[in-house]
């Protein structure tokens, strides 16, 4: 079966000054359709390189990237602009954008404009991913800039789910110093892909954010290590332990 | 790894393992008797292991019934009529040492393995060494694969306190796999100034 995303011998480099930074490394992995892989790497370690490469947003210097079997490095900017929009989501609040005094409703309805949906469509399907990551009635009025960062973060995930991507990548996306907060995010997360079936690929510098993903990976000198042999990435088994905990 | 005989590895059963295998790197280093190796051990090592020197005497004997040590009665040095046992590797220490190395020892992770074989670690071994630490990276986020989290609302005592016992694991596991990292970083830096 042909994976959903297979990277092969990987490089990718950044100059610094005169110096060369490795960022990547000759890394081989793979993703299955509806697997949730765990990335932990300290700053700078690699991981949005990583992320943005498996979303098309960067090419590699070496190696090849294929989703669904179609090498990315030989996608046109538009095919892979396309690709980003309808088949992969990227959630990052780093790079988040919202017009001046866009509502959060209209901030997630009006990016479903590709869709071919009425604007009446896109906001109903916008209110019910809104609702489905805690976005209470009262806030989704309200305009993007008066949110706190983590109610931000969940968002920009509805964004992403409103896409109904194959692939959901999440980089670092619930950046809040709150821990209870960062721990609803990344359950929301995990809970939306699961019941989707989709895919997740998501990376974090705190590894506890990260738990409950079916694979785990770090990164570091440019080395990927995973939990699965050869970093091929197919679902693990659950534990019986953790079904008696309500999992 | 290779598979290897079970009969190499069997001096490596045992919770003093690393203490065994650091005094075979210490015996390649130099010979010594048991007071002198557990002295190098303990500075080696540093002051959290509490290096017991009657164990020492204990595990060299071990390493001399398993072939890794061989002992001589030698004059002490600063009274010629007094003797001692001095140490000394024999043909089969270094492949002992370096299958060390590249062992991942069922008890593990505990970083206590791996701080041993760095304490002794010959140049050459760099690359067992950086295997070695991908090895435990691996078993430490397998580990933490373990602990699903537990949904953080609405809790009652029991989950709270589930909750906080993964935070603590969670937490153990994050900083294990931050030191293997940095110390696979130091390594590769080290290997790259060499070349």
């Amino acid at each position: 079966m042909t994976p959903l995303l297979s990277f092969a011998n990987v490089s990718k480099r950044y100059n610094d000054g005169d110096r060369v930074i490795r960022v990547l490394d000759h890394v081989s992995l793979e993703l299955e359709a509806g697997v949730s892989v765990g990335l932990y790497g300290a700053r700078r370690s690699g991981k949005s390189t990583l992320l943005r490469l498996a979303a098309g947003i960067t090419l590699p210097d070496e190696g090849s990237i294929r989703f669904e079997g179609r090498d990315i490095s030989d996608m046109s900017g538009r095919e892979r602009g396309r690709l980003l929009r309808d088949e992969i989501a990227f959630v990052s609040t780093a790079d988040w954008r919202a017009n001046p005094g866009e509502s959060v409703l209209d901030h997630v309805a009006t990016s479903l404009g590709s869709k071919g949906l009425t604007m009446r469509e896109a906001r109903r399907r916008a209110l019910r991913v809104l609702e489905e990551v805690e976005i209470g009635a009262g806030s989704i009025e309200e305009p993007m800039s008066s949110l706190a960062s983590a109610e931000r973060a969940r968002v920009m995930l509805a964004r992403a789910l409103a896409h109904e991507p194959l692939l959901l990548i999440a980089d670092e996306a619930a950046l809040t110093p709150n821990s209870g907060e960062r721990d609803r995010f990344y359950a929301l997360l995990r809970g939306a892909a699961a019941e989707r079936r989709m895919a997740l690929l998501m990376a974090s510098e705190v590894l506890e954010a990260i738990g409950g993903t079916q694979v785990m990976m770090s990164i570091a000198a440019g080395e990927v290590v995973s939990t699965e042999a050869r970093a091929t990435v197919v679902p693990l088994t659950r534990r019986v332990g953790a079904e008696r905990f309500g999992q | 790894m290779a598979s290897v005989s079970p009969e190499k590895t069997r001096w490596m059963r045992g919770p003093s393992t690393p203490l065994r295998g650091a005094l075979l790197g210490l015996l390649l280093e130099r010979p010594g008797h048991g007071g002198d190796l557990a002295n190098r051990l303990a500075a080696r090592l540093g002051e959290t292991w509490r290096v017991d020197t009657n164990d020492v005497y204990r595990l060299l004997e071990q390493l001399e019934k398993t072939g890794l040590a061989v002992s001589r009665d030698e004059p002490k040095r600063n009274n010629h009529r007094r003797t001692h046992l001095v140490y000394y590797p024999t043909d089969e220490t270094s492949e002992a040492l370096t299958l060390w190395m590249e062992t991942l020892l069922p008890r593990e992770p505990v970083r206590l393995g791996l701080q041993a074989k760095l304490s002794v670690a010959r140049e050459q071994d760099a690359p067992r060494l950086l295997q070695a630490l991908k090895a435990y990276e691996r078993e430490c986020l397998m580990l933490a694969q373990l602990v699903t989290p537990i949904d953080s609302r609405g809790r009652s005592w029991t989950a709270l306190c589930l909750d906080s016992t993964r935070d603590a694991v969670f937490s153990q596991l994050q900083i294990e796999v931050q030191w293997a990292q940095r110390t696979r970083g130091r390594i590769n830096e080290f290997l790259e100034h060499r070349q």
